[in-house]
């Protein structure tokens, strides 16, 4: 099996575009995923993350835009392409009459395996999901954490350099996610590129070296963390708590010389300083505001601050 | 690939068997039930001893010699005729004892023989059964023609006929008319031709060769015979409706798989569905062959039916199966709504059912007849094996069985391609 070094991009996906009748699902995305990388896909239910997917791996034709696979065009040899990933739906995908080893053995065969390899690759596997113990019992049978790490297993047995896991934790408990975590961000040690959708931020800040932000099926921002924070002026936002209802930061001089609106309500104001500047400054200016403050406060920017700034709403809305 | 997908069909159904045995039990209850209801009648071959009444309002010679042809001789095997006056019948009727009521009218012989006025039989039939009336009325029918026959070719004789029988009711010189009459009609060639065989009856056509004649002699003779006939052609005609039915039903196991999203991960890591589909199909083609096995089998062995070539009809089976499970595919793949669907299928089996000729194709309107039915592999099915059975046709069934897992073939492919379509159009459960 082929490797890929770092460098080179193991997914590249280029202006891809779908629509349902009049809904634009997938709006002209593009971004590339690297061997060795986790690249998250950040965005509301609805934003277009599964629709991506279902493009990538070929279950959704684009209607327009190109997935390039180790650099190869996808629909041109779409089995060469699906060989060389693994696929983990957002539903379970798994026959619950069936065991936890046989449905592994049984996904390992479709996959190409033969019989020898898919047992012991079945094995190792029961192994690092740690469920040894039940690979017998009936998958149905199984907790809600441990069915999602079987769904994660059955895409793992023919070693894809390629995963594309979406929303692989919804519906479990935090334990479980995290385990579910962990076993993800070790794949990354054998130099396997990931495309991990979700729309919990934790999870994205947690795991992801790079993130796209999507809503309405396009492609808002991308880049690192710290790349995304940057968005926001620096690595602080002030919260400002008044009463805002009869009046407007536009009417207040030299206001948006020195900051950013990231979001405003009724009760809310968030800024962000412009430039460097020292937060005690800051501080001062905003408590100099023609508003009666109630409360001010200092924080890091989370993703939730950029995808309010890119969207002018939360993202848990 | 396709011996992996059926190793994982087949534990699943171990594991889960209850589609299964419910696809299992609907032939085996229909067999039973028709077999309860029919079957006693079969075991002598026959149909049993139709019991019936007879009013002789004439009491006269001639309603007497009508009454003892129906319990005389071969007559006295098949019917049970019991003399009552009209009362009476009418009680025994309404307390379904009886099959039917025949009455004789007062002045029946005087009128038949004088010609002076049209003279009728009444067949009064117990509305709570269906066949042993039918019977009775066929045989009237008979009876109705030869008295006609008569009428038209002897009405010269009649003034002599009447003043032998009127009267004392002299059975002597009854006798010696019937006689004369009887060697006249046989003398005659064009009177034996309209008499003989019967406008009316239950027999079938004869073995078409020398071998399935004594083959057919041997295990019974006509009678039962044409009595088995009769139910391998109704057999033949039901299963080829209800193994429909039962094909939809296997085949929804397609549904189970989008539903739990398994398809769409095969999807994931196979470009092309065929094996799956083809798995799926095999699954339904065994359901299909088990389901056909206990309706014509153990029909056959219920009415003591002697399916005359099993392997040609084994053969046509399996060709009917294929196209069967490959319909039913090409549904799945054109409704994904699972709900709607199975509507959807009954309504397309029995369509396909009726048109196809489950019953006499005879009765269908002209233009289904015609346009329709000829083009239906439910009607290539049921026909061919009908001839099989008929002993005819015996280079077709080949034929039918090979452009019935042929049109199966192309289906399967049809349906790969449409669900493979619908998939990259956006399917979603």
């Amino acid at each position: 099996m082929p490797r890929y070094h770092r460098g080179m991009s193991l997914l590249r996906v280029e202006r891809l575009s779908k629509a349902f009748g009049a809904i634009r699902a997938v709006d002209s995305i593009s971004f590339e995923v690297r061997p060795g990388e986790i690249y998250g896909l950040l965005g509301p239910n609805g934003a277009g993350k599964t629709t991506t997917i279902s493009m990538v791996c070929g279950l959704l034709k684009p209607d327009s835009g190109e997935v390039l696979v180790a650099g190869e065009g996808f629909w041109s040899d779409p089995q060469k392409a699906k060989r060389i990933m693994g696929v983990v739906p957002q539903e379970l995908a798994i026959y619950g009459e069936l065991s936890g080893r046989e449905n592994l053995e049984f996904w390992g065969r479709i996959a190409g395996l033969s019989a020898r390899e898919a047992k012991s690759r079945a094995t190792e596997l029961l192994e690092a999901l740690m469920l040894a113990d039940r690979a017998k019992d009936a998958v149905s049978t199984y907790s809600g954490g441990m069915k999602r790490r079987i769904n994660l297993g059955c895409a793992l047995l023919h070693r894809p350099q390629l995963l594309l896991l979406d929303e692989p934790t919804v519906g479990i408990d935090p334990q479980a996610r995290l385990n579910i975590l962990e076993f993800i961000r070790n794949l990354l040690a054998a130099g396997t590129g990931i495309l991990y959708t979700t729309h919990y931020l934790e999870e994205a800040e947690m795991l992801c070296q790079r993130i796209g932000i999507i809503d309405h099926g396009r492609l808002l921002a991308e880049g690192t963390l710290s790349q995304l924070q940057e968005r926001l002026g620096g690595d602080r936002v002030f919260v400002l708590e008044a009463d805002f209802k009869n009046t407007s930061p536009e009417a207040w001089e030299g206001f948006h010389q020195r900051f950013r609106v990231i979001q405003k309500s009724e009760r809310q104001l968030v800024v962000a300083a412009i430039g460097a500047r020292d937060p005690s400054e800051c501080l001062k200016a905003l408590l100099d505001l023609p508003v009666q403050a109630e409360n001010v406060t200092l924080k890091r920017p989370s993703l939730n601050d950029v995808f309010l700034q890119l969207t002018g709403r939360e993202l848990r809305e | 690939m396709l011996r992996v997908l059926l190793s994982k069909d087949l534990r699943h159904a171990l594991r889960n068997p209850l589609p299964w045995l419910i696809n299992l039990i609907v032939p085996l209850s229909m067999t039973l039930l028709v077999g309860l209801v029919f079957g006693r009648h079969a075991d002598s071959g026959a149909l049993g001893r139709i019991r019936f009444a007879v009013v002789d309002e004439d009491k006269s010679l001639l309603g007497d010699l009508l009454c003892g042809v129906t319990n005389q001789s071969r007559g006295g095997k098949h019917f049970d005729p019991v003399f009552k006056v009209r009362e009476a019948a009418m009680r025994e009727i309404n307390a379904d004892k009886i099959s039917a009521v025949l009455i004789i009218p007062t002045n029946f012989m005087r009128n038949y023989l004088t010609a002076h006025e049209p003279v009728s039989l009444e067949l009064i039939k117990n509305p709570a059964e269906s066949v042993n009336p039918a019977v009775l009325e066929e045989l009237l029918g008979v009876v109705t023609t030869a008295l006609n026959t008569i009428s038209r070719n002897f009405s010269s004789k009649f003034p002599e006929w009447q003043t032998g029988l009127e009267g004392s009711g002299d059975y002597n010189k009854a006798f010696f008319f019937m006689e004369r009459t009887g060697a006249k009609l046989m003398l005659t060639p064009k009177y034996k031709n309209f008499i003989n065989p019967p406008l009316v009856s239950y027999e079938t056509e004869a073995p078409a060769d020398d071998s399935t004649r004594a083959a057919a002699a041997k295990t019974g003779g006509s009678q039962s015979d044409a009595i088995s006939g009769v139910f391998s052609y109704l057999l033949i005609g039901f299963s080829g409706m209800f193994l429909l039915f039962i094909a939809g039903s296997a085949m929804s196991d397609l549904y189970r798989e989008l539903r739990q999203h398994t398809l769409e991960r095969y999807q994931t890591l196979r470009d092309s569905l065929a094996p799956f589909l083809a798995s799926k199909a095999v699954f339904g083609v065994v359901m299909l062959l088990l389901c056909s096995g206990i309706m014509l089998g153990g029909g056959g062995l219920i009415f003591h039916i002697h399916w005359r070539q099993p392997l040609p009809l084994m053969a046509l089976t399996f060709g009917y199966a294929c196209f069967m499970a490959a319909l039913f595919a090409v549904f799945v793949a054109l409704m994904p709504d699972e709900r709607r669907a199975a509507v959807l299928n009954n309504l397309a089996a029995m369509g396909m059912g009726l048109a196809g000729g489950v019953f006499p194709p005879e009765g269908l309107p002209a233009f289904v007849r015609q346009h329709i039915t000829p083009f239906l592999p439910s009607f290539w099915f049921v026909t061919t094996a009908r001839n099989l059975q008929d002993g005819g046709m015996d280079a077709a069934w080949g034929w039918a069985a090979f452009k019935l897992a042929a049109v199966g073939a192309a289906l399967m492919a049809l349906a790969a391609m449409l669900l493979r379509r619908r998939f990259q159009s956006g399917l979603r459960t």
